[in-house]
């Protein structure tokens, strides 16, 4: 209450206008205002409330490609970074606000998100979905879009050496792309390792502890990096492949999926404005 | 009416709301046939009092009970009268129903096959399934049961379901069984857990999840039962709406004050409540944090797109009325 306050008095919150037009599309899709996966349009609608200045005015998020989103479902397929998923609550915020028409995507989460207390709530509301394949091909057919990142935990949980390096990507996504035939869409996010520029993984010791992640750094608040997000064209399908083929077969695409990423990172690398943590070269 | 192949029917667990409306709709639709009713419990309401319907109350695994399918050449079996936690059954403990409900199962399929009843049709329930945190939405058929991996007191669900589902395979060519795992079955006439959860006041909610639900009116959930009888052939099905609902807006429609209260405090709240009156099932918790959504497609490629005839918000408002 005093977040939105304060957002409100300073001026940094969405207009009364732009959340009205992005709702009223969303009512559209989704006229009993809940879905099966747990989508609540009231919650998606405070969520993004909440979270616009963040991504409008912290993290002064651009979008690029706008042009090569069309009307149509997604497999929208990203590099992952920022320690916490910031990530991909910025493209479903830029997908909700700034691509016409708004949508909401649905994010693929880990299982053990799931089992959170509030949190699991929170982000189902708002579009989340467990990272299952079975739910990937049933939210597909249903016309709706949904964001993945085959990297996993291990693509937002990386050491400041690796940044913008991407990890290995897994083949479920490509998979449901084509048990679906759903096009995916390249996306690449620039600037989100900065949040927390100086990080090391202490992969050994979270094995040992059994968590996910293990990040030790001398920094533990979101620093306001500015953060671009660069759409990529979409990707036509092989004609000819199954869903069933051997991994071998699937993994020819995923990587020409992989290097397409890899292609717009590096764009965006340059394009990136000036933040004192990518200054030294480092990041 | 000398086409008709089912001519006399047996309901086993006629004594419950479901069983009195599918043998209304049955007798109705296809006047002339026969209902022979049975349950452990007393009958309730005025059906058994219909023509057409004879009610007998018997224990399904007496002698007697093999003396009805001897005495009687019946057509078609319902089973709809799985033990559930319900506070009217008297053998409620957790062994006792294990028992009762496989072992009758088991009895009540091989009285069928002896007795050349042309087919038989079971009613499960989707919580073989389980709530369960990484449940996908859209649970088909051959999903696998894991509602028995946290809590062993839905052991019985989970078996009889699979006695059931072995049966079907197994005797496939001599008799044909339909097994039917509903979403939650509402209405007037359903006094279930969670018909009694929905309208029990004041009844504790999560405050930190809020699983979807799909609602089934017991009239829908009857007629299909009915349909199952010549539309349906073997094999098992998922009965469930398009439509799904949060728990928490569910309560809304009912308009039942509620009191929410973080998950974990649940089972403390819950064996306070067990102390005083009535209390949920430990595994029901489970069922109010996590979503346990079923696929229907199957059902629709066979009896067609328009099973329900209510939806999910009216149905709601209707099982109000008692």
């Amino acid at each position: 209450m005093v977040f939105k306050k304060l957002i409100k008095e300073l001026g940094l919150n969405i207009s009364e206008e732009q959340i009205s037009e992005i709702m009223g599309h969303l009512q559209q899709r989704y006229p009993d205002g809940e879905d099966p996966w747990g989508l609540n349009l009231k919650q998606a609608e405070s969520t993004l409330k909440v979270v616009w200045p963040l991504y409008k005015h912290y993290f002064k998020t651009r979008i690029f490609g706008q042009e090569n989103v069309a009307d149509e479902p997604y497999i929208i397929i990203s590099n992952h970074s920022g320690q916490i998923a910031i990530d991909g609550m910025l493209i479903s915020t830029a997908f909700a606000s700034e691509i016409k028409p708004p949508r909401i995507l649905r994010s693929m989460v880990d299982r053990f998100f799931t089992a959170l207390p509030w949190i699991a709530t929170a982000a189902a509301g708002g579009g989340a979905v467990l990272g299952d394949r079975q739910n990937g091909h049933n939210l597909l057919t249903r016309g709706q879009s949904i964001l993945a990142f085959p990297e996993g935990v291990t693509g937002v949980a990386k050491s400041t050496k690796d940044y913008y390096e991407l990890q290995k990507f897994t083949h479920g996504f490509l998979r449901m792309a084509l048990s679906t035939r759903t096009k995916i869409l390249p996306l690449a996010v620039v600037g989100c390792e900065e949040i927390f520029p100086w990080v090391y993984q202490a992969k050994g010791l979270s094995k040992f502890l059994g968590t996910p992640a293990l990040p030790i750094s001398p920094l533990y608040l979101p620093l306001p990096s500015p953060v671009d997000i660069h759409i990529g064209q979409p990707i036509e399908l092989p004609e000819g492949l199954s869903a069933d083929a051997p991994d071998r077969e699937i993994e020819v695409y995923v990587q020409q999926v992989k290097k397409e990423i890899q292609y717009l990172i590096e764009q965006g690398l340059q394009k990136r404005r000036p933040f004192f943590a990518n200054q030294k070269g480092n990041i | 009416m000398s086409s008709e192949p089912y001519k006399h029917i047996l309901i086993i667990g006629m004594a419950g709301g479901l069983a009195n409306i599918t043998a209304k709709i049955l007798l109705m639709k296809f006047p002339g046939i026969k209902i022979t009713g049975v349950d452990q419990r007393s009958p309730r309401g005025n059906t058994t009092q219909m023509e057409g319907i004879e009610f007998k109350k018997i224990r399904y695994t007496r002698g007697s009970f093999e003396r009805l399918f001897r005495d009687n050449q019946f057509d078609a079996v319902y089973h709809l009268g799985r033990l559930t936690h319900g506070k009217d059954h008297l053998l409620s403990s957790m062994e006792d129903r294990l028992d009762l409900n496989l072992i009758e199962t088991k009895r009540i399929l091989d009285l069928s096959l002896k007795f050349n009843v042309k087919k038989v049709i079971i009613l499960s329930t989707y919580h073989v399934y389980g709530a369960l945190h990484d449940n996908p939405a859209f649970l088909q058929e051959d999903n696998p049961l894991r509602a028995s991996i946290k809590y062993p007191e839905l052991r019985d669900v989970v078996e009889m379901d699979q006695i059931a589902t072995n049966w079907l395979w197994k005797n496939q060519r001599k008799i044909e069984t339909v097994v039917l795992r509903p979403a939650t079955i509402i209405g007037p006439q359903i006094k279930n857990t969670m018909t009694r959860y929905l309208l029990t006041p004041y009844m504790s909610v999560c405050a930190d999840f809020n699983p979807m639900y799909q609602f089934i009116h017991e009239f829908d959930m009857a007629s299909i039962l009915t349909r199952t009888l010549h539309d349906l052939s073997s094999g098992i099905y998922n009965v469930a709406p398009d439509e799904c609902i949060s728990l928490k807006e569910a309560k809304k429609v009912l308009n039942i004050p509620t009191t929410p209260i973080p998950s974990f405090l649940l089972k403390f709240s819950n064996r306070l409540a067990q102390a005083m009156a009535w209390s949920l099932p430990r595994y029901f918790i489970d069922y109010l944090k996590y979503s346990c959504i079923i696929d229907n497609e199957l059902l629709k490629s066979q009896l067609g797109p328009d099973l329900f005839r209510y939806k999910t918000k009216e149905a709601l408002t209707i099982s109000k009325l008692d």
